[in-house]
C-alpha cells in the first residue's frame, strides 16, 4: 500500500489542495502573543463585573430568540432568573477562587516534593518504584505568551527538552510532542541543540544520551545535534516526534482523499478501506497511539491532537497547573501504574 | 436524591428546585450544546452494592433518565450516551445477551406512554454499527426512530453497538462514495464532519465519563479531540452520578464559558481600540507629511 503513503506525502506539500478545516479556531493565546500576559488580572476582575452588570440589566441584543421572545412574553420572570443567576455565579465564583487558590499550593508542595535538580538517578529512583511505565508518553504543550516568565519560543524549548530529559531518565523510549501550531517542528535546529544542551546538564557533556527527532509530517529525521548519521549514532536512547494541527484531523483528510483518488481510478476498492487498513496507514503517517498523553494546561483540552490516536489513551493534567513541572510528570506515570486496562471488559 | 421521599411534599420541592436551577442556568446563555455521556460503572456497582447484574445497569437506566431531564430542562439540545462499545461483544454471552434484552425494553420504555421523549420533545437516534445487532432489536429501533423522527426540541443519540474508529472509518467510506458517485466533491474536514453519526448536530462541548478512568475507550474519538471540548472526569460510578453532580457539572460549565466569552470581547475590544488608535496616528503622519 506503498501508493496510498506516496499520495498522501505528495499531499502534503500541494498548496493547492490544502483545505480550509472548518472548525479551524484561533491557535491559543495568539491574541496576547504580542501584548503578553500582564493585564489578565485586571482584565479577569474586569470580565467578572461584566458579566454580573450585563446579566443586571435587560439586554436587549440577545442573541437567542427563544429567550428574546420569553422577555417579551415575561419579563420579569426572566429577571428573577437572571438575578438568581448572578447569586450562583457569585457563590460558585468564591468556590472557584477558593479551589483555585488551594489547588496553586497544592502543586507547589508537589514541586518541592519531587524534584529532580538535574539528576538522572533521583528520577530512576522515583520511576523503579512504579509496577509498569507507559512504552510511549505523548505531551501536549502551550507557547506562553512572550511577555510571561518561561514565555515565547525559548520557554517552549526549554520546558520541552527539559521534558524530554526526564523522559529519557524514566527510561521511556518514545515521545510525542504536539503544539498546535506547530512551533517546534519549524524551529527543529534550535530545538535539537537545546535538546543537547539540557541532556549534557543531567548527563554530564562526555555522556550525552543519543536522540533522535522524528517529524512525521515531512517524513524527516534528525540524528543529535549534527546529522552523524553512522550506524552508532542511530542507536539513540530516545525517539521524540514532533506533531502539530496538521497531523490530527486534516491528515485524515488527506488520507480520504488519496483513497478516494484511488478508487476512482479503480485502483482501490471500497471494501479494502478497513480498519487494519486505516490504522496502518495513520500509524505510518502519524505514528503508534500513545500510551499516556500528559497535558500540561489547567484543564484538559486536547487542542486537536490526532483523534484516530487517543483511542485508550490514558490522559493526565493537574487542575489549575500552567507550567511543565516534573512533579506533574512524574504523578503522571504514577497515576498511569496504578490504572487497570479491560477493553470492552 | 432519593425517588420515594419519606417527608411528604418533599419530592415536589425537589422537582421545584430542579426547574428553578434549570430555568436559571437556561438564562444564562452558556449551557453546553451538546453533551456527551460515558455511562461507566454500572457492572462495578452492582458488585459494590452486592445486586444482580442486571440490576446495576437498570440502576444506570434510571440515573441516565434523571441526568437527561435535567439537561433538557437547562437547555442541552443534545446529549449523546455511549451505551454498548463494538469491544462488549466481547463480555460473556449471558451479560451480552441481558444488555440485549434491556436495551429492547428501555428503547420502548423511552418513546411509549409519554415518557421522556415526548415530554422533552426528544428525536431519538441509535448511532453505531447496527448491522451487529440482531433482528428484534433493530425492528425496535426503527419503531422508536420513526415515532420519535418528527420531535424538534433536542435530540438523544444512543450509541449501540459504537467505536469512534468504527464511526471515522464509516465517514471516510461514505466521502469516498461520494466521491465516486458525484465526481468532483471537494472534501475537507467539514465533509468527514457532516458523514458522521453525529454529523448535522451542534458540535460537542461537554463530555462525562464516571467510574475515575481517564480514557476515551474510544467513544467520539473526532469529537473530543476538537478544541476547546470540556471533559470531565468524575470518579463515581455512574449510578451513583446523580442530577446534584450533574447540576455542578453545567454551572461550573456555564461559569467557566460566560468568563471566557466576556474576556475574548473585551480582548476584542482592546484590540479593536489600539487598531484605530494606530490608525488614528498613521493618517496623523500622512497629514504631517
Amino acid at each position: 500500500m506503498s501508493q496510498i503513503q506516496e499520495g498522501v506525502r505528495a499531499r502534503v506539500h500541494n498548496p493547492d489542495d490544502e483545505a480550509i478545516s472548518s472548525t479551524h479556531t484561533k491557535p491559543p493565546l495568539n491574541a496576547s502573543f504580542e501584548k503578553g500576559n500582564a493585564n489578565t488580572k485586571l482584565r479577569t476582575l474586569k470580565a467578572i463585573t461584566e458579566s454580573i452588570y450585563i446579566n443586571n440589566e435587560y439586554n436587549k441584543t440577545e442573541k437567542n430568540e427563544i429567550i428574546g421572545r420569553k422577555q417579551q412574553q415575561n419579563y420579569f420572570a426572566y429577571l428573577f432568573y437572571k438575578i438568581l443567576l448572578v447569586g450562583l455565579f457569585i457563590v460558585y465564583g468564591a468556590f472557584r477562587y477558593a479551589q483555585y487558590q488551594y489547588n496553586r499550593v497544592k502543586l507547589r508542595i508537589y514541586d518541592l516534593v519531587y524534584n529532580p535538580s538535574n539528576t538522572p538517578q533521583l528520577i530512576r529512583q522515583d520511576v523503579l518504584k512504579l509496577d509498569k511505565i507507559p512504552k510511549r508518553v505523548a505531551a501536549i504543550l502551550d507557547m506562553k505568551p512572550i511577555g510571561d516568565v518561561g514565555g515565547g519560543l525559548t520557554g517552549l524549548l526549554n520546558d520541552s527538552s527539559e521534558l524530554i530529559c526526564w523522559t529519557v531518565s524514566a527510561g521511556i523510549k518514545h515521545l510525542t510532542l504536539y503544539d498546535f501550531d506547530g512551533v517546534l517542528q519549524k524551529n527543529v535546529t534550535s530545538f535539537r541543540e537545546e535538546i543537547h544542551n539540557k541532556l549534557s546538564k543531567y548527563y554530564g557533556p562526555s555522556n550525552v544520551p543519543k536522540f533522535v527527532v522524528r517529524i512525521p509530517h515531512s517524513n524527516s529525521m534528525y540524528f543529535n545535534r549534527d546529522d552523524s548519521e553512522s550506524e552508532e549514532n542511530k542507536k539513540v536512547a530516545i525517539e521524540i516526534s514532533l506533531l502539530s494541527n496538521r497531523d490530527g484531523r486534516e491528515t485524515i483528510v488527506d488520507l480520504t482523499k488519496t483513497m478516494a483518488d484511488l478508487c476512482t481510478q479503480g485502483s482501490l476498492d471500497l471494501s479494502d478501506v478497513t480498519m487494519d487498513l486505516v490504522d496502518s496507514e495513520l500509524t505510518q503517517l502519524v505514528g503508534p497511539e500513545p500510551d499516556l498523553l500528559v497535558y500540561f494546561g489547567p484543564s484538559l483540552d486536547l487542542q486537536g491532537f490526532p483523534p484516530w490516536h487517543i483511542r485508550l489513551t490514558e490522559f493526565y493534567w493537574e487542575p489549575d497547573n500552567t507550567e511543565v513541572t516534573y512533579s506533574v510528570f512524574i504523578r503522571a506515570l504514577k497515576k498511569f501504574s496504578s490504572c487497570k486496562m479491560n477493553v470492552g471488559k | 436524591m432519593s425517588s420515594e421521599g419519606s417527608i411528604p411534599g418533599s419530592n415536589s420541592l425537589l422537582s421545584l428546585v430542579k426547574n428553578t436551577f434549570s430555568r436559571t442556568l437556561r438564562s444564562s446563555n452558556c449551557v453546553p450544546q451538546h453533551v456527551g455521556f460515558v455511562m461507566d460503572g454500572n457492572r462495578r456497582y452492582s458488585i459494590k452494592k452486592e445486586i444482580e447484574i442486571k440490576e446495576g445497569h437498570e440502576a444506570g437506566f434510571v440515573s441516565m433518565s434523571r441526568i437527561l431531564e435535567l439537561c433538557y430542562e437547562s437547555g442541552v439540545t443534545t446529549a449523546t450516551v455511549f451505551a454498548f462499545s463494538i469491544e462488549n461483544f466481547k463480555r460473556s454471552p449471558y451479560e451480552v445477551q441481558s444488555l440485549m434484552d434491556l436495551a429492547k425494553k428501555r428503547i420502548r420504555q423511552l418513546t411509549t406512554n409519554g415518557n421522556l421523549a415526548q415530554k422533552y420533545g426528544i428525536r431519538i437516534r441509535v448511532i453505531g454499527d447496527l448491522s451487529l445487532l440482531d433482528e428484534d432489536l433493530l425492528k425496535e429501533i426503527k419503531d422508536a426512530v420513526e415515532l420519535t423522527k418528527d420531535n424538534k426540541r433536542s435530540v438523544l443519540n444512543i450509541c449501540f453497538p459504537y467505536t469512534g474508529r468504527e464511526e471515522i472509518l464509516h465517514s471516510m467510506k461514505e466521502v469516498i462514495t461520494e466521491r465516486k458517485v458525484k465526481g468532483n466533491t471537494k472534501i475537507g474536514e467539514y465533509l468527514i464532519d457532516r458523514h458522521l453519526y453525529t454529523g448535522g448536530l451542534p458540535p460537542l462541548d461537554l463530555l462525562i465519563r464516571t467510574s475515575g478512568v481517564s480514557r476515551l475507550s474510544d467513544f467520539m474519538l473526532w469529537q473530543v479531540s476538537n478544541k476547546g471540548v470540556t471533559v470531565e472526569l468524575l470518579n463515581c460510578l455512574w449510578p451513583e452520578f446523580g442530577p446534584s453532580k450533574m447540576a455542578w457539572i453545567l454551572l461550573k460549565f456555564a461559569f467557566k464559558k460566560s468568563l471566557s466569552d466576556r474576556s475574548y470581547t473585551l480582548e476584542k475590544e482592546d484590540e479593536s481600540t489600539s487598531d484605530t488608535s494606530l490608525f488614528q496616528t498613521q493618517t496623523m503622519s500622512i497629514k504631517a507629511e
